[in-house]
């Protein structure tokens, strides 16, 4: 606890104090850590993917997260929203339109604008889709396995003691491992807290018709973001943090559905289905593709975006994996693959077909510069929006689910790191979660006064590095274990 | 980048894939971990 706590201040202190230092810090590392092992990030991804698959299909699918009379907690459509909500949050409004819109800037140089645009879609649906979601889903399924049929306590850690027995270097690793996993979440969830704070402070600029400059606007937002998720880690609010995160995810297909009927419908539903298609085409193969025989160019826009995802997604692995975990007791192993790798998956391919198709329209129209991603990516989904009826509500709507999102994440984080600190124990005292809370705060204070998102993305990846490693780990003692049970067999 | 680097972070990779693979088919001793984890929570909690 108090070695995650000194890593974490650290960062923390280093970000604040020499902000450019550290962002060159976390460049240099990313850089020499995704030339050289690249190609082990996407094969770690891709073999989850397989894995998962593997698992969903066989007989171990029967295999029940609990005792076999236990039934689920949550409906099916609840399930898959907190899910959802939890493992995505901000980011979708974030690069909603802004992602598919930079990788069109990029390949439009190199190839026809029509081909250019679609292959940017099929690519924004690649970073968001199965890979991202059996990363989550093979750890959150490892906790859950050995939490709920195991009785283990729920730390990244259980699962080593458990199936190599409490041995001197079991308790090392696990030390290790809950220690890194500690550093992945904080510093994961601060980048997030930061990238919330630039689009709430950008969306706060669109609504009231002014330029943000300096950091006077985005310390202000961060402030009341801060008092407003200290409130909820001192009281235990149960399911309300749930209905504050339903909320967001509410708003967030509120705005999906209203961009579909306000935009041009046939257009955007011609380009999710034509995006469907190439997605699944394409799936496989993409989770393999390392770019060995392209230029240098391409070369350092795979590391900035594919690699930078798939680090990403590592780096909140521990963190929605537990939060997973804890919602899906009494599911088979089958049914909790199926929903957390099909469900997120097809809402992104709606999301970035509705919002990139529109930004893709909306600039063939000359109604929104796609150069706008080099200008100030934060604007990108606000720019969008105005070009649709209604511009000032759906402002509004956007700053609103975004906050809501950070919120929920921090505090769910908060709750999180707390446990893992406590050695698992599931309702941690208050002056910890509170402790997190005001780390979590720091760190997103470091990260905002990078005013980078580029600089926040290294800065992650560089924290979620180790926890590649982990992942296997953890999955070699799902599987392991796996090998003791008669497949279909429930307690 | 400097090759002796990339060399030996690739090396550590390969070394990390043959240790999950022999973690994979090592034999544990039958039961004894279950054992060694109630032991050391009941130790825990005493």
């Amino acid at each position: 606890m108090l070695c995650a706590l000194a890593l974490t201040v650290l960062v923390a202190g280093w970000g604040i104090f020499d902000t450019a230092g550290l962002a060159a810090f976390a460049a240099r590392q990313v850089k020499i850590v995704l030339v050289s092992r690249g190609w082990f990030v996407m094969l770690t991804a891709s073999v989850m993917l397989l894995v998962a698959i593997w698992l969903a299909v066989s007989p171990y699918g029967r295999i029940k997260l609990g005792l076999d009379d236990e039934k689920p907690e949550f409906s099916t459509a609840s399930w898959l929203t907190m899910m959802f909500a939890a493992g995505m949050g901000v980011g979708l409004l974030f690069y909603a339109a802004a992602e598919p819109v930079t990788h069109y800037l990029f390949l439009s140089r190199e190839m026809e604008p029509r081909r250019a645009a679609f292959l940017a879609l099929t690519l924004t649906d690649f970073h968001w889709g199965l890979h991202a979601w059996a990363i989550y889903g093979i750890t959150g399924l490892v906790i859950a396995y050995f939490g709920f049929r195991r009785e283990t306590p729920q730390l990244i850690s259980a699962p080593v003691q458990q199936v190599f027995g409490v041995r001197p270097w079991t308790r090392g690793v696990g030390w290790v491992v809950d220690l890194l996993s500690i550093y992945a979440i904080a510093i994961g969830l601060a980048g997030s807290v930061a990238m919330g704070v630039f689009q709430v402070q950008d969306g706060i600029a669109a609504l009231f018709g002014f330029s943000p400059s300096g950091l006077a606007l985005p310390l202000g937002v961060f402030a009341v973001l801060v008092l407003a998720y200290l409130f909820p880690l001192t009281v235990d609010l149960g399911r309300g943090m749930a209905v504050l995160s339903n909320t967001a995810l509410v708003i967030a297909i509120a705005l999906l559905v209203f961009s579909l009927m306000a935009g041009p419908t046939h257009f955007l539903m011609n380009t999710i289905v034509a995006s469907i298609g190439d997605y699944a085409a394409k799936v496989i193969p993409n989770g393999f593709q390392t770019y060995a025989f392209f230029d240098e160019p391409v070369a350092e826009w795979f590391q900035s975006w594919t690699l930078n995802y798939m680090v990403w997604w590592l780096a909140w692995a521990p963190f929605v994996g537990v939060f997973i975990a804890r919602i899906s007791r009494g599911r088979t192993i089958r049914e909790f693959l199926v929903g957390v790798l099909l469900a997120p998956t097809a809402f992104s391919i709606l999301w970035f077909g509705v919002f990139g198709g529109l930004a893709f329209y909306k600039g063939a129209a000359a109604q929104l510069d796609p150069a706008v991603v080099s200008n100030n990516i934060n604007q990108t989904t606000f720019l969008l929006l105005e070009t649709l009826p209604f511009s000032r509500l759906t402002t509004a709507a956007t700053i609103v689910a975004a906050f809501l999102f950070i919120v929920t994440s921090v505090v769910s984080a908060a709750y999180v790191l707390a446990m893992f600190s406590t050695g698992g124990d599931q309702t941690p005292p208050v002056r910890v979660k509170l402790t997190w809370g005001v780390i979590l705060g720091l760190l997103g204070l470091a990260m905002i006064l990078s005013d980078s998102v580029s600089a926040v993305r290294e800065i992650i990846a560089m924290s979620a590095g180790p926890f590649v490693f982990i992942v296997l780990v953890l999955m070699v003692c799902l599987l392991k274990a796996l090998k003791e049970e008669k497949p279909g067999r429930t307690r | 980048m400097n090759a002796l680097l990339d060399t030996l972070l690739n090396v550590m990779v390969f070394a990390f894939i043959g240790l999950l693979i022999w973690l994979y088919f090592k034999k544990e001793p039958a039961d004894s971990t279950r054992d060694d984890l109630l032991r050391i929570r009941t130790e825990e909690k005493g």
